[in-house]
C-alpha cells in the first residue's frame, strides 16, 4: 500500500519534464517543424535554470524563467535554420543535441554538480492525507499544477484560436496557408519559439525539481523520449499528457523497484524507458495505421521558389 | 521570390533567387568557406578559456599534421572514423538516418569480446572470428530499426536512436556483471589475448585495422561508385516515387543500405576493441556515431571524401584530447566542435542554393 502511494506520488514529478516538453514539440510538429534538437535544448534549459537558481539566492521562479527563455532563445536558433536558412530538419536537429551537450559542458562548469535543497512540494490540510491518491492529486509542486494549466492551453491555442488554426494550416498544407496570406516562414519561427520554450522549461523543471542538481547530460534521452511520445500522443495535448503519465510512471517505478529489492539486474531497469517507448512506437504503429494523424507537411521545407 | 520578413524598408526588400546553376569553384569556395567561419568560432571559444592562439596552432597543425609521430597518431585515430563514415554515408545515401551507430558500433564490440571472452574457435581463427562476429552483431542490431521502418513507418531516427541506449545498458550490464575483469576489478572486459589483438604494422601504433579500413573502403566505394546497386540507391534518394514506378525494390535497397552500415559500425567496433582497447569498455564508442554522421554529411555521402574529411576529424580528435587533458576542456568539446562546423556548413548551403538580392519596389 506504502509501495503504491509512493510510487503515484512521484509518478507526476517524472512524467511532468516529458510532458511539457511533448506539448512544446506538438506546438513545434502542428507547424511542420521536426525538432529533434529536444535533447540539447532540454539539456541547456536545465543547466541555465540551475545557474540562474544558485545565482539569484535560490529563487526557483527565476530559474524557472531563465530556463523557459534559453528554451525559447534555442527554438527560435532552430527555426532560424531551418525556416530562413533552410537547413535539413533532421541533420540541424541532431546537431543541436551535440550543440546542447558541447555549450553547457564548456559553460557549465561553475554550477555542475552542486546539489541544493529541494522546492517544497504544496502540502493542503487534509486533501493531501487521502489515502493513496492524496499526495498523487494534491501534493506536488507548484508547476505540476502549473503544467495542467499549459496543456489546457496549448489545446486551447491550437484548436480554439486564430492564430493556433493558422500555425496547423501552415503544418499540414503550407502552400494553401501561403495562398490564403499566412506568412508560413513567421508562424514557424513563431512556433518553434513557443515550442523550444516548453522544452526549456522541461529541462529546468528535471534539473530544479526532479533531480535538484545539475549533472552533464542529466536528460540521457528524454527530449528523445518526448519526441516518441507526440508520435505516441498522435499530435494531441491531452493524449501527450497521458503518455507521459505513463512513461512517469515507469521511470518512478525504477527506484521503487529497486528499495523493495526485486531482483531484477539494475542496467536492465534503466533500460526500461528506452524499451517501452520502442514497444509504445510500434503499437501506436500497429494500432492506427501509420502517420495517419501527423500533420502532413512535417519535417518538410516550404520553399516558395521551389514550388513544382 | 519570396520576400523575406526583412522587409525594413517598404520599397526595397530584401529578396531571395533561386541560382539556376552553381559552378564548382564558387561552391567549393563557400565550404571553405563555412568550414573556416565554424573553425573561428572554434578557436574563439578555446580564445575564450586562456587557451593561447600559438598552442591552438601546435595542438592542432605542428603535433597533429606536421610530425611524423602526431600523423600516426591521427592515422589511429581516423581509422574507426573513417568506417563509421562510410557506415554513415551508406545509409544517408538511401534517405536512411542511422542515428544508431553508435550502437551498432558497441554491438560490435559485444560480438567480438563474446568470442574472445568464451574462446570460442582455435587460436589461429580467432581473430578472423571476432571480425566476422562484429559485422554481425553490428549489423544484427540495425535490423529492428530498417524492419520497423519498411513494415510500420516508425522513424528510423528515433528507433536507431532508442536502441544506442539500450546497447549501452547492455554494455553497462556485461561490464559491471558477467563480464567484469577479475584482475583489476574494474569495470571492462578481462583483456584479450595476444592473438586475439590486431597486430601493429610497425609504424608507431598504426595497427592492421587500416588493411580492414581499405578494404571496406574499396567495397563501399565500388558498391556506390560503380555498382548497379550504388546506382539503384542513388535513385532514391534523389525520387523515391519514381524508384517504385519503375519497379525497383525500394525495401530491399533500404534494408541493404541499413544493414550494411550496422556492419560497417560494428567494423569500426572491432578495430578499436582489437586494437586500441584491447577489450570492452564501456566508454569506447563515446561520440562516434555523431562523428559519422557529421563526416557523412561534410563529405556529401562519397567514400573517397570520407576518408580525407575522417583523416582531418581524426586531427580533432587527437588534438581535442590533449586539449582536454591540458587545459580542462570538456568531453563534450570535440562533439561541440563537429556541431559548430555542421551548423555553418549546412547554413552555407542557402547561399549557393539562393542568390540575395536587393529588390525595388514601386509603392502601392
Amino acid at each position: 500500500m506504502e509501495f503504491l502511494t509512493h510510487w503515484l506520488a512521484f509518478t507526476p514529478v517524472f512524467a511532468l519534464p516529458l510532458i511539457v516538453a511533448s506539448l512544446g514539440l506538438i506546438v513545434n510538429e502542428r507547424a511542420g517543424l521536426l525538432n529533434l534538437g529536444a535533447e540539447g535544448i532540454m539539456l541547456c534549459g536545465a543547466l541555465v535554470g540551475v545557474a540562474a537558481f544558485l545565482e539569484f539566492d535560490g529563487n526557483a521562479a527565476l530559474g524557472f524563467i531563465f530556463a523557459i527563455l534559453t528554451g525559447t532563445f534555442l527554438g527560435f536558433c532552430f527555426g532560424f535554420f531551418v525556416v530562413v536558412l533552410r537547413t535539413n530538419q533532421v541533420l540541424t536537429g541532431i546537431t543541436f543535441v551535440f550543440l546542447g551537450a558541447g555549450l553547457t559542458g564548456l559553460i557549465g562548469i561553475p554550477w555542475v554538480n552542486k546539489a541544493f535543497s529541494a522546492i517544497d512540494p504544496i502540502h493542503i490540510p487534509y486533501l493531501t492525507g487521502i489515502p493513496v491518491i492524496g499526495r498523487f492529486f494534491f501534493g506536488q509542486d507548484f508547476i505540476v499544477y502549473i503544467t495542467i494549466g499549459l496543456s489546457i492551453l496549448v489545446w486551447r491555442f491550437l484548436y480554439h484560436t486564430r492564430t493556433g488554426l493558422r500555425m496547423r494550416a501552415v503544418g499540414e498544407n503550407p502552400q494553401a496557408a501561403d495562398a490564403a496570406g499566412i506568412n508560413v516562414g513567421g508562424y514557424r519561427l513563431l512556433a518553434a519559439s513557443i515550442g523550444g520554450a516548453f522544452i526549456g522549461l522541461a529541462g529546468g523543471y528535471l534539473s530544479l525539481v526532479v533531480a535538484k542538481i545539475f549533472v552533464l547530460d542529466m536528460t540521457q534521452g528524454r527530449g528523445w523520449i518526448a519526441v516518441a511520445l507526440v508520435i505516441f500522443s498522435r499530435w494531441r495535448p491531452w493524449r501527450a499528457v497521458l503518455g507521459g503519465l505513463l512513461f512517469g510512471g515507469i521511470e518512478a517505478l525504477i527506484p521503487r523497484l529497486q528499495a523493495t529489492g526485486v531482483p531484477i539486474p539494475q542496467y536492465f531497469l534503466a533500460m526500461a524507458p528506452y524499451a517501452v517507448t520502442l514497444v509504445v512506437l510500434i503499437y501506436a504503429a500497429v494500432q492506427i495505421r501509420a502517420g495517419q494523424d501527423a500533420p502532413r507537411a512535417l519535417g518538410v521545407p516550404y520553399v516558395r521558389e521551389d514550388r513544382k | 521570390m519570396q520576400a523575406l520578413s526583412l522587409s525594413f524598408l517598404r520599397s526595397r526588400r530584401l529578396t531571395i533567387e533561386v541560382r539556376q546553376k552553381i559552378h564548382l569553384v564558387p561552391r567549393i569556395a563557400i565550404i571553405v568557406g563555412a568550414v573556416l567561419f565554424g573553425l573561428g568560432i572554434c578557436i574563439a571559444i578555446l580564445v575564450s578559456r586562456d587557451v593561447d592562439v600559438a598552442s591552438i596552432y601546435d595542438e592542432f597543425i605542428v603535433f597533429t599534421f606536421l610530425n611524423a609521430y602526431g600523423v600516426s597518431t591521427v592515422v589511429v585515430h581516423s581509422t574507426p572514423l573513417v568506417l563509421v563514415g562510410l557506415a554513415a554515408a551508406m545509409a544517408f545515401r538511401v534517405n536512411y538516418w542511422n542515428i544508431g551507430i553508435e550502437g551498432q558500433l558497441f554491438m560490435g564490440v559485444i560480438g567480438c569480446t563474446v568470442i574472445a571472452y568464451y574462446d570460442i574457435g582455435p587460436e589461429f581463427l580467432r581473430l578472423p572470428l571476432m571480425f566476422i562476429f562484429s559485422l554481425l552483431f553490428g549489423a544484427l542490431w540495425a535490423l529492428p530499426s530498417a524492419l520497423l521502418k519498411l513494415r510500420l513507418n516508425i522513424n528510423e531516427v528515433i528507433s536507431t536512436l532508442l536502441l544506442n541506449y539500450i546497447a549501452y545498458y547492455i554494455v553497462l550490464n556485461q561490464v559491471f556483471g558477467p563480464w567484469r575483469d577479475p584482475k583489476d576489478n574494474f569495470p571492462h572486459s578481462p583483456a584479450y589475448d595476444d592473438f586475439e589483438r590486431l597486430p601493429k604494422v610497425g609504424w608507431e601504433d598504426v595497427h592492421y585495422g587500416i588493411v580492414g579500413v581499405a578494404l571496406a573502403f574499396a567495397f563501399v566505394w565500388w558498391v556506390i561508385e560503380r555498382s548497379r546497386f550504388g546506382i539503384q540507391s542513388r535513385f532514391v534518394s534523389a525520387n523515391p516515387r519514381m524508384v517504385v514506378a519503375i519497379g525497383l525494390p525500394l525495401s530491399v535497397i533500404t534494408l541493404i543500405s541499413a544493414l550494411s552500415s550496422g556492419a560497417l559500425a560494428g567494423m569500426a567496433g572491432f578495430t578499436i576493441a582489437a586494437a586500441t582497447e584491447g577489450r570492452l569498455t564501456f566508454q569506447l564508442a563515446g561520440g562516434y556515431g555523431f562523428s559519422g554522421i557529421v563526416i557523412a554529411f561534410l563529405s556529401g555521402n562519397r567514400p573517397l571524401i570520407v576518408v580525407v574529411v575522417a583523416f582531418l576529424m581524426g586531427g580533432l580528435y587527437v588534438a581535442g584530447e590533449s586539449m582536454k587533458v591540458f587545459y580542462s576542456l570538456p568531453d563534450a568539446l570535440v562533439g561541440l566542435f563537429q556541431a559548430i562546423i555542421v551548423l555553418s556548413v549546412t547554413a552555407s548551403e542557402f547561399f549557393a542554393r539562393y542568390r540575395l538580392r536587393m529588390a525595388h519596389y514601386e509603392r502601392v
